[in-house]
């Protein structure tokens, strides 16, 4: 592959690089183990590792993922081009829209705003691990029930918005889902009819 | 976007001694959400970034006697959610709980907000090489300025864009910075410069130091503070024009008050003058919009701003206004 | 071999989708199926949740963004800095010795005219070695000065954009005499309106993917338009066009920037080409913020004479259109037609400055003109003390061109006005503008609408019936988010008496059967009667088949849930399963889009009644709630109706209060191409939308009496929203986006007495 990473020149003495030297993991592949990681070597006062290429480990949907990334990947890159997991889109591509929340560790982040390495050891959720099977979610089957979209590309946005909202709040009130979807945006305008499928959600989910 | 080199130090210490040598090229980086921004926009390329949030136990709010700490690594989610601080500092809860969006809010710290880079256009766009990036002028003193500064502009007239800021410099809280010589503890009231000291940076850390901590002093008893952040759209955005202000009351009497103003200079911006004119008068809108008035006629707006006044004239009024209720 | 090649910009071709649809040479007449009666449509009409839904929830719908072909290689496109230059050389040799890079083109000699504008592009095995060699292509420029404000433009010895100048007439229409009907007036009032550019800024920016198989051609593309991309590519590339197929299975939004063959889709098809790969090229944010068209501005002085009663005697309109180097918008067709008036006077400019060319954005033109004319009429009425909906049903036309011209077919705009002004409580208004009292003033206004939407006769679809009794339908057109597929699904499903789900819909694939864009609200008027046509002539054909399966009559055979049954005599009935085993292969039927009855005039109407509060100390305006009523004829599924209207009016109020693409006069290039600086509602904005349907159906029109949705909805829904602030606040504010630095000007012009 073109993208085996160069030794740069440290830009600090003291500092010292440490390149992975396994090569990149092929698009689509999640495994579980890539042989070795490299062992931290010690470090002295004012040392610190620093990577070109990072390996990092994470669960993507309940699955242990384990990669090398650059880290200028951001978690959205790895997961729509390594992982081919699309459903995160790139809208906005500076945190600005929520077209690619994903949950980390439970909590709604921008995945193109957060790099790779930054996920390294968390749990991440994205639409694909929404459903059980072919039970959808109640939040899924509620934006459909209710017409919580139009075109559709911000709607996985808006799912996993909506399930970090309910996750900690099982009863929100009108203006606490406008609040808590107030980082995603849906340029068909279609809100008034998200809401009312995550109201319609809360409702099935507090009812089990 | 150019790749760059990524550290997890382990201690704060490490990362201190890291930055000992003062490379510009160095960055460390809390949330990251304002940094990637920089970087993604090729206003910084990075050589090295230091993941701060790597760092165990950085992330606390901790009472103790002399009011609370609160580690820079805490995300200002969790800032904004805390019941003490709701309790005791309302000017920061309201301030933390309207910071962009739940998404940035998840992964921003308080550290990261409070070193955050300015929002203004110029500066944003990488081909636009103005005086805060070297080059020999501000582009927004002449050109489209609606959201620039109308105090303190001069060589830049971008507005500090923090919520937390111009609320912590209200309740007279200090920033501990570390570097590899040690700490130091500054009051957030003079961790700002404005660009007259030096235009290519916002704050007094001088490359080879961190915000380690923030810490608040203890709430009198009757003491009141509010936020209050004038946006143009509903959510996610910068503030327009926004007000911190804490009182010492007695009864609804001001004894004395800070308000610190942000969108409206370069620096969170001191409302010294109405402070003075408050003293010994109720917390009331109108006292306050008085007050407000006659301190803003040390404005000078450009070109698109001029509505800023006016509104920082209401802000300010209201914010007061709510400290009695 | 590398090579350079020059592509010249293909969008610029001024698409006027209001005159899209409806023309009657298109097809032949056809015959018209009988209506049925209220009550007879099991699924049209209700709320039907979309076939597709799983898809779209579960992450599967695949977009353009998302496709990945072995091999691929990403392209990305280097812009010009400058907003006017000339480009003296194009040094593509460094990029194209870097690693990784497959080809290069040089894409402009001679004058840039806009920042952004195409120079070169590359293609290269990831997305980020396309960047960084673009970074290595050496342009020389000669730059030379550039104008992009509207004001600047006009003034002496500006910059000149285009060689005849920066000011060319683009529109002019007369009827009656003017001065006559000024004449005649009791009073006489003029007003200037002006509207911003507004950029469509579509979740998925614009995106194709091209991959050679010898002489054909595909191309994945994030498109309005299948059938227009084949042929503009088919332009360009001079090949055959029956050599090429484009696709689009699912895009995120394009509102009217999406509605031909773009230059990097050329681009694309060019570089698969070369290389033998296949070539993906995705526009960011940025470009799709400042490259791909906008709204134009319109900048409009509205005069009219009423009487005190008024009743408008003279009407007329300059205006001074911006589209950047292109020629902007006609809006003169809500002046000429929405209200009865003898004589009319119309007058239009093309302002040109150094940016990228407009593009046909969400009702263009109309949207415009809306602004202004129900601005004017909502001040007008404050100026004779009468009702605004009194004033406009003083004025109401039966015929087009004001009630000179040809009669409508239906026009259900009073019943709009009825229905709308009861939901909101129209009474409520102030009765004089400003009247209120406190900081936060509470205001009602109104707005109306007109657009063809009638569709496009000679539309094509095809019903398939298999053996095992399965059913397909297939369509050239595209399901740009309103729900095409669900819409065509329910035409099939209710003529032949299954469920939606039954239906395999094909759309988005050029091959298909010929439909026209999905753009001007034409999707649903065109293609649902040629399902419906289609599916008429397969139910026809089954039920011939029952028929002598069950001894009767064929005329006696109905086909409901799933069964051929008996009218007379219900116990005789047959499974459509069981009964399709009898066809002796795939059975297609086609169906085309007929004809409208000659004779008379089709439009779509529409009223909207909004309620908003303004702080006039903040100058913040609230919008409360908006009740949008119209007449589109037969609703075919009440959900993604409301859909349709709820999205309109977010975009529109949007528009109203926030959106504005801001140029900087120093360096010509766009400051806000990102979606912080650019700003669109957000989830905390929106009002409460109640949509209501006048359901006027139109025999006339087409088979099933249905009109198009997308555009009307948007129309007055900027309109409206200025005109509640005026009820609220006593003054209006006259431009678009109402900022809180425009709230508080305005006001200050009421305290000034302006």
């Amino acid at each position: 592959m073109d993208s085996v990473p160069k030794k740069r020149k440290s830009v600090s003495r003291r500092a010292f690089i440490q390149s992975v030297s396994g090569g990149a993991v092929g698009a689509g592949v999640v495994s579980r183990l890539l042989g070795k990681e490299p062992r931290p070597r010690p470090t002295g006062p004012g040392e610190l590792e620093v990577f070109e290429k990072k390996r990092i480990s994470f669960t993507v949907n309940g699955r242990k993922v384990i990669l090398d990334a650059e880290p200028r990947e951001t978690l959205l890159q790895v997961l729509r081009e390594r992982l081919r997991l699309t459903g995160a889109k790139r809208v906005c591509n500076r945190g600005e829209c929520g077209g690619c929340t994903v949950l980390l560790n439970g909590r709604t982040v921008y995945a193109c705003h957060l790099l790779a390495v930054q996920a390294d050891g968390a749990d991440v959720l994205t639409v694909e691990g929404l459903a059980s099977g072919d039970k959808l979610h109640p939040v899924q089957q509620a934006f459909i029930d209710k017409d919580g979209y139009q075109c559709g590309f911000c709607t996985p946005g808006f799912l996993l918005a909506s399930v970090g909202l309910l996750a900690k709040n099982k009863q929100p009130t009108f203006d606490e889902i406008r609040a808590g979807l107030a980082g995603n945006i849906c340029r068909c305008g279609n809100y008034q009819k998200i809401y009312a499928a995550v109201g319609a959600a809360a409702e099935v989910l507090r009812r089990g | 976007m150019k790749n760059f080199q990524y550290g997890k130090p382990a201690s704060l210490e490490q990362a201190a001694a890291f930055l000992g040598p003062g490379d510009p090229n160095v960055f460390v980086m809390g949330g990251g959400t304002d940094l990637l921004g920089e970087i993604k926009e090729g206003l910084v390329e990075p050589a090295v970034v230091i993941d701060l949030k790597a760092v165990p136990g950085l992330a606390y709010i901790k009472k103790d006697k002399d009011g609370v700490a609160i580690g820079a690594l805490t995300t200002i989610a969790d800032l904004a959610e805390d019941p003490g601080i709701q309790k005791d500092y309302r000017v920061l809860h309201e301030a933390a709980a309207v910071v962009a969006s739940p998404q940035l809010r998840n992964v921003g710290t308080v550290g990261g907000n409070l070193c955050q880079r300015p929002r203004c256009w110029y500066y944003r766009d990488a081909r636009i090489v103005c005086n805060k990036k070297g080059g020999v002028k501000c582009y927004a003193e002449k050109g489209r300025n609606k959201y620039h500064a109308v105090f303190a502009g001069g060589l830049c007239w971008a507005v500090y864009p923090s919520d937390l800021a111009p609320a912590l410099i209200a309740l007279d809280a200090k920033a501990v910075i570390l570097s590899a010589k040690g700490e130091r503890t500054v009051p957030l009231a003079e961790f700002y410069m404005p660009p007259i000291v030096n235009v290519r940076k916002e704050n007094v850390l001088n490359g080879q130091e961190i915000v380690k901590e923030v810490r608040v002093p203890q709430a009198k008893a009757n003491e009141k503070s509010a936020y209050l952040k004038f946006i143009e759209r509903g959510s996610w955005d910068f503030a327009v024009v926004s007000a911190a202000v804490k009182a010492v009351l007695s009864g609804t009497t001001i004894e004395n008050i800070r308000i610190v103003c942000g969108g409206v200079a370069p620096v969170p911006w001191r409302m010294t003058k109405a402070e003075e004119a408050l003293k010994g008068r109720k917390a009331t809108e109108a006292a306050a919009r008085q007050a407000a008035k006659s301190a803003l006629k040390d404005a000078s707006p450009l070109a698109e701003n001029g509505y800023k006044i006016e509104l920082l004239e209401t802000i300010i009024a209201r914010a007061v206004g709510s400290l009695g209720k | 071999m590398k090579k350079e090649a020059i592509i010249e910009d293909p969008y610029l071709e001024y698409i006027d989708l209001a005159n899209i649809g409806g023309d009657q040479a298109a097809a032949p007449p056809l015959p018209q199926p009988a209506q049925p009666k209220p009550g007879e449509f099991k699924l049209i009409g209700k709320y039907t949740p979309r076939v597709d839904g799983r898809k779209i929830v579960t992450g599967e719908a695949l977009y353009t963004h998302d496709l990945v072909f072995e091999g691929m290689l990403i392209a990305k496109i280097l812009r010009s800095p400058h907003a006017s230059a000339d480009v003296v050389s194009v040094d593509l040799g460094p990029a194209l010795s870097y690693p990784g890079v497959k080809a290069a083109l040089k894409l402009k000699d001679g004058r840039v005219k806009w920042a952004g504008e195409p120079i070169a592009a590359v293609a290269a095995v990831d997305e980020r070695t396309a960047e960084e060699s673009l970074k290595l292509i050496k342009v020389e420029y000669k730059v030379l000065p550039h104008v992009v404000s509207v004001d600047k433009a006009m003034a002496q010895g500006a910059p000149l954009v285009q060689n005849e100048g920066n000011v060319a007439k683009s529109n002019e229409y007369t009827r009656g005499d003017a001065e006559k009907g000024f004449k005649e007036a009791d009073v006489i009032f003029e007003q200037t309106y002006k509207t911003s550019w507004e950029v469509h800024q579509p979740t998925e920016t614009h995106g194709s993917l091209a991959k050679w198989d010898g002489d054909n051609l595909t191309v994945w593309d994030s498109t309005q338009a299948i059938q227009s991309v084949r042929d503009g590519l088919a332009r360009s590339l001079a090949m055959p066009a029956s050599r090429i197929k484009v696709i689009k299975h699912y895009m995120g939004g394009g509102f009217g920037s999406k509605l031909g063959v773009n230059d990097h889709t050329i681009i694309a098809a060019r570089m698969a080409k070369e290389t033998g790969r296949p070539v993906k090229i995705l526009l960011t944010r940025q470009e799709n913020s400042d490259c791909v068209g906008y709204r134009p501005t319109a900048w409009m002085t509205v005069r009219a004479g009423a009487k005190k009663d008024g009743t408008l005697t003279a009407l007329t309109l300059k205006n001074y259109n911006c589209g950047g180097i292109g020629r902007g918008d006609r809006c003169s067709e809500p002046f000429t037609d929405v209200y009865k008036c003898a004589n009319v006077k119309v007058e239009e400019y093309a302002v040109f400055v150094n940016t990228c060319g407009s593009r046909a954005t969400r009702a263009p033109g109309h949207t415009q003109a809306t602004f202004g004319l129900e601005g004017f009429m909502e001040e007008l009425a404050a100026r004779l003390s009468l009702d605004p909906l009194e004033l406009r049903l003083k004025n109401y036309s039966t015929k087009d061109k004001g009630d000179t011209g040809t009669p409508y077919s239906t026009k259900g705009l009073e019943q709009c006005y009825k229905l709308g002004a009861e939901k909101i409580g129209w009474s409520r208004r102030n009765k004089k503008p400003g009247a209120g009292n406190g900081t936060v003033r509470t205001g009602l206004g109104m707005a109306s609408q007109i657009w063809p939407g009638a569709g496009v006769p000679g539309t094509l679809a095809d019903v398939k019936l298999y053996n095992d009794g399965s059913v397909e339908v297939d369509c050239g057109t595209q399901d740009i988010g309103t729900g095409t597929r669900t819409h065509i699904a329910i035409v099939a499903a209710e003529t032949l008496g299954l469920e939606p789900r039954d239906i395999s819909v094909h759309i988005g694939n050029s091959d298909l059967p010929w439909a026209p864009i999905s753009g001007g609200s034409l999707t649903v008027p065109s293609v649902a009667p040629a399902v419906r046509d289609a599916a008429l002539k397969a139910a026809e054909y089954l039920k011939g088949l029952a028929a002598k399966k069950l001894n009767v009559a064929p005329a006696e055979i109905v086909l409901e849930d799933k069964k051929a049954v008996s009218k007379t005599d219900p116990g005789k009935s047959i499974d459509l399963k069981e009964l399709a085993r009898t066809i002796p292969r795939p059975m297609p039927f086609h169906g085309e889009r007929a004809n409208m009855t000659p004779g008379f005039a089709y439009q779509t109407f529409g009223a909207h009644f909004a309620e908003v509060e303004v702080d006039t100390e903040t100058g913040k305006i609230k919008v409360k709630k908006v009740v949008a009523a119209h007449d589109i004829g037969r609703v075919l599924n009440r959900q993604t109706a409301e859909s349709q209207v709820i999205g309109a009016i977010t975009q529109g109020m949007s528009a109203a209060l926030f959106e504005e693409k801001i140029m900087d006069p120093e360096t010509g290039t766009m400051l806000n191409p990102n979606l912080h600086d650019y700003k669109v509602a957000t989830a905390m904005d929106i009002p409460e939308i109640v949509p209501i349907f006048a359901d006027v159906i139109d025999d006339r029109l087409n088979n099933l009496g249905t009109k198009g949705l997308g555009e009307p909805p948007r129309i007055p829904a900027s309109a409206v929203i200025a005109n509640a602030v005026f009820n609220a606040i006593g003054v209006h504010v006259r431009e678009i986006p109402m900022t809180p630095a425009r709230v508080l000007a305005a006001l200050k012009r009421k305290e000034a007495g302006k």
